[in-house]
């Protein structure tokens, strides 16, 4: 089981995007994919065409004491989606109490799945620090932290590379993290610049530039993966590229049952 | 001795083993003794003077010949440089034997006739043998060297000064070449550029002064383009100056490349790259050979330059070299004396024991000559600068040259001399079918046993040295298109190196109709004409019987036939085909973005790229308007360019576009991302078509014909068409000798 968290220190990155883009692009080149969505947002699923009347995810399970394999959907794709479920404040804030109170939560949850170790599961999650990223960080084997192209997004990056250093560094099963960079657009010179700048910092960690493309929402708007909807444009390119280096970066990541 | 990457693999397992046993030959100790060495030596030349003069009757000779031969076709097959070396021995012992019995046995002439004809045809086969095993020794062990990376340590870096001179160039040319100077990878602080403006013009002083560049002007034309540089040096202050002709852009990594080796070299004092061309020359265009065959320069670039390395004789070429700035002035800056200043400011750099060096990568690229007579002029140009020097400052004479270096620059001045022996090989059988005349006094047979070994192991053995850059037969194609226009000059130069000027060669214009080059090809015409009266005169001979032997008749056709060919190829080369776009296209695959104007996007990649546009293929068919205001990204690794352009063209996934209104800044990354790439031109370099002889003399007869039938085509529209809409006037050849 190979898995990747998808993080990032600022909202509105296009966080849930890419995770559901690269999902789907990873499930293309043929792995099998699960994607859980830790996000109290529930708006992943909305990425894999699942009904908005749909209230199951893992919230609800967990407060039910029900295993993780009632909420799986798949994906048109093929990808194995689980949702964060429709909850009410309540049952939120005590789901977030259990998570706080136990730090081993994700990962017991995750082995009940049985995967495989070529298995790869995404975990998107919300913006900054949370229960929810600290769950994340402690589990996975990879690391993606999303940004735009911006000084206020490069500005939150130390803070994020800390959590990074806090909750994976020194554990034995992590293995790497890196960059993407979404919704770049190099005919403005400020973003052209932080790229570079990014670029310059980072070096080999970015895997992937992600082009700003009105493809990707439109898709969203379809019900489709923008991979699907407009195969030929740039972005479709720029996630195709990123998951064949996500790929080969996790081959020999997280061995670890 | 290890494998030459150079050559094709051993062909079979004999020849592997005989590579093999050829290397371990060499690896014995024994050959570590200076005494085993010098009799070895000893043994090898008295045997060599016995194998090139004892005589023999005709089937000994026939044996012998056949012999040498089969053990030179097994050589060809092994795989190292030792067997190149003994195709060698084998191919001089032929001919020194040839020549040998040519002088010894056929030259008892009975008439003044005979003499005549048959001492010009002597002369011009010695000088053929002379530049032949001068050939062999240039070209030996070409020297393939690498380049030597910079010292990590970027304030170790010396200080370039890059100098673009230009006379009556257009602006549009050499503001790529400024764009691409620019954007050489160097420290911002050691590089400047300046542009050499001999033609003064305001509009290229307001340019440097846009993109902040350097710009030096002088109030004489004297000595052209060497003047203008000397001038230049008087003004900059560089440790070194890389100089570029206005045309000729570099690639980023110029500098990186070249200075590695100034740094590990004190005594180095000018380091040369290959000039290439990413439009066709003239042969190219018109006969439609343009990266399918090696051209003319090819040869040079490819491996004499190379050979020369190893003999410490590089020759500085004018352009797209580095120079260290204190040698330069030692020897009193660019030769002015000769129309050939560079090769003869690498020889006085020679003289006084700096190194000079090459480095057999493309790191520029630039404009072919586009029209016959402009390629005609400019290597006129060389043939007299060579000539000069050949007098003012010949390389035999004078102090501080060695052997090797001596030898190297002879050959290259000797090798423009071709100009008559061409003439006369290619008109001497007509002394024998037209006037009767005996210049060979011997029978055929013995003529063929003697000849032929000759002519085969030099053919042979030139195809494995060459293979990669020049093919087989071509070079009686470069030569006869030059010949007639070079004979003058070099004797004029030879006698008074005073005469002449410099010619500067036009490049990057337009020609906007096909046409042919009737003034051009008078020379070609009255040979092809020549031969083929010769050819009927001794068709009628062949076939009247009488008493002259039939196969001294047949020899002659073959021969006279040969050269209708040679001169038939040489037409069409003088049938200039029509060159349409201004700013010529790079074909190349590079990845890209098409951004439409309602921001969607589509990836594809480019087929070819200009200054001014891109011709990109789409995935798929579009619809696009003309007219449609686009944003084009050009990506290399992670860098991307985004420049405006619009939609000019759209028909079968491929998509022109043309832009727009680029700024100093982008015109400087448009550079970066297509002409200054550092690996566009390399990936090019020597990886044509290996020569076989045979599909080269098909190739080259194929062209003949076509010449042939083009010359009696041009000759009937001539003669139809009405006077009025004649060509008014052909360009006519400056050749700079009035």
């Amino acid at each position: 089981m190979k898995i990747i968290a998808i993080v990032s220190a600022k909202g509105g990155v296009g966080k849930t995007t890419v995770t559901a883009t690269l999902s789907t692009a990873l499930r293309y080149r043929g792995h099998t994919v699960f994607t859980a969505d830790l996000d109290p947002q529930n708006a992943l699923r909305f990425h894999f065409g699942i009904s908005p009347q749909e209230i199951k995810g893992i919230s609800r399970a967990s407060l039910a004491g029900q295993p993780w394999a009632e909420t799986c959907c798949q994906s048109p794709s093929g990808v194995i989606v689980m949702p964060y479920g429709s909850v009410n404040e309540a049952d939120r804030e005590a789901f977030e109490n259990h998570l706080d109170a136990n730090p081993t939560w994700l990962r017991s949850q995750l082995d009940t799945l049985g995967l495989d170790d070529d298995d790869i599961v995404l975990l998107d999650t919300p913006p900054g620090p949370s229960v929810y990223m600290r769950q994340a960080l402690t589990t996975a084997s990879v690391v993606v932290i999303v940004t735009l192209p911006d000084a206020a997004s490069y500005a939150t990056l130390p803070m994020m590379e800390g959590l990074v250093q806090t909750y994976c560094t020194r554990r034995a099963d992590f293995s790497s993290y890196s960059y993407v960079i979404n919704q770049v657009d190099n005919s403005r010179q400020l973003a052209k610049d932080v790229v570079q700048v990014m670029n310059a910092n980072f070096g080999e960690r970015i895997i992937g530039l992600i082009h700003q493309d009105p493809s990707v929402s439109e898709a969203l708007a379809y019900d489709k993966s923008v991979l699907d909807y407009d195969v030929r444009c740039q972005a479709t390119q720029d996630f195709v590229n990123c998951a064949e280096r996500l790929s080969a970066l996790i081959q020999y990541a997280g061995h670890t049952q | 001795m290890s494998e030459d990457t150079d050559l094709p693999a051993p062909r079979s397992r004999f020849a592997a083993w005989l590579t093999r046993s050829g290397d371990r030959m060499l690896s014995l100790k024994l050959w570590d003794s200076r005494v085993v060495r010098w009799m070895a030596m000893l043994v090898a030349t008295a045997l060599f003077g016995l194998v090139v003069t004892v005589p023999l009757d005709l089937y000994e000779q026939l044996g012998f010949a056949a012999t040498g031969f089969i053990v030179a076709m097994v050589l060809s097959k092994t795989g190292s440089r030792l067997g190149t070396l003994a195709m060698m021995v084998l191919s001089v012992a032929a001919s020194l034997r040839y020549m040998y019995w040519r002088v010894t046995e056929t030259l008892g002439f009975e008439t003044w006739v005979d003499s005549f004809f048959g001492t010009g045809l002597l002369l011009a086969e010695m000088y053929a043998l002379i530049v032949l095993l001068l050939g062999y020794f240039q070209t030996a062990w070409p020297l393939d060297r690498k380049p030597v990376p910079m010292p990590p340590d970027m304030s170790t870096w010396p200080t370039v000064d890059v100098f673009i001179p230009t006379y009556n160039e257009p602006l549009e040319v050499v503001k790529q070449t400024v764009f691409t100077a620019l954007a050489l990878d160097w420290p911002v602080d050691k590089v400047k550029v300046f542009v050499l403006d001999d033609g003064r013009r305001d509009e290229f002083r307001a340019f440097c002064e846009d993109v902040g560049v350097g710009y030096v002007t002088r109030d004489n034309n004297r000595h052209a383009k060497a003047g203008n540089i000397n001038a230049a040096l008087q003004v900059t202050d560089g440790e070194f100056v890389a100089i570029f002709d206005c045309d000729h852009v570099p690639t980023r990594s110029f500098l990186q490349v070249t200075m590695g080796w100034f740094m590990r070299d004190d005594k180095l004092a000018m380091l040369q790259t290959p000039h290439y061309f990413f439009s066709p020359d003239p042969f190219e265009k018109n006969l439609e050979t343009f990266r399918a065959i090696p051209n003319e320069g090819e040869l040079f670039y490819g491996l004499i330059q190379d050979g020369n390395d190893l003999w410490n004789a590089t020759f500085f070429c004018g352009s797209c070299a580095v120079i260290r700035r204190g040698p330069l002035l030692e020897v009193g800056g660019i030769a002015v004396e000769t129309v050939t200043e560079d090769a003869h400011t690498a020889l006085k750099l020679n003289r006084l024991s700096y190194n000079t060096a090459y480095l057999a990568i493309p790191q520029a690229a630039g404009l072919a000559t586009e029209s016959l007579s402009g390629h005609i002029g400019q290597r006129i140009r060389w043939a007299r600068g060579m000539a000069q020097i050949c007098r003012v400052d010949n390389p035999l004479l004078g102090r501080g040259l060695k052997l090797g270096q001596r030898l190297c620059y002879l050959n290259a001045m000797l090798h423009f001399f071709y100009g008559l022996p061409r003439l006369i090989f290619l008109t001497a059988p007509l002394s024998f079918l037209l006037f009767g005349a005996h210049i060979f006094q011997a029978s055929a047979l013995m003529i063929t046993a003697f000849a032929l070994p000759h002519i085969l192991h030099a053919s042979i053995t030139n195809s494995r040295i060459q293979g990669r850059f020049r093919h087989s037969f071509w070079n009686e194609v470069y030569e006869t298109v030059l010949a007639w226009y070079i004979l003058r000059p070099v004797v004029v130069a030879f006698i008074n190196p005073k005469l002449g000027k410099f010619n500067v060669t036009a490049k990057g214009g337009v020609i906007d109709e096909s046409y042919f080059d009737w003034t051009i090809a008078r020379p070609y015409i009255i040979l092809l004409l020549l031969n083929m009266v010769g050819f009927g005169v001794g068709a009628a001979i062949l076939f009247n019987g009488g008493s002259i032997e039939p196969i001294t008749v047949v020899i002659n056709l073959f021969w006279t036939f040969y050269n209708m060919v040679i001169a038939s190829a040489s037409i069409a080369v003088a049938s200039e085909n029509k060159q349409i776009r201004l700013a010529p296209r790079v074909a190349a695959r590079l990845p890209s973005t098409v951004r439409f104007s309602n921001g969607r996007t589509i990836a594809c990649e480019t087929q070819d790229f200009s200054q001014t546009g891109l011709g990109l293929t789409l995935p798929a068919d579009m619809e696009v308007p003309l007219g449609e205001k686009v944003q084009v990204s050009i990506f290399r690794n992670r860098e991307e360019g985004v420049f405006p352009a619009v939609v000019v063209f759209n028909r079968n996934n491929r998509l022109g576009v043309h832009f727009e209104n680029l700024n100093v800044k982008q015109q400087v990354e448009l550079a970066q991302l297509t002409f200054a790439r550092a690996d566009t031109w390399a990936n090019a370099w020597g990886n044509g078509v290996r020569d076989t002889p045979l599909t080269a003399l098909k190739t080259v007869v194929r062209i003949g014909f076509r010449g042939f039938g083009l010359f009696f085509k041009h000759l009937y529209s001539m003669a139809t068409a009405p006077r009025h809409t004649r060509r008014a006037s052909a360009p006519k050849l400056d050749t700079g000798d009035k």
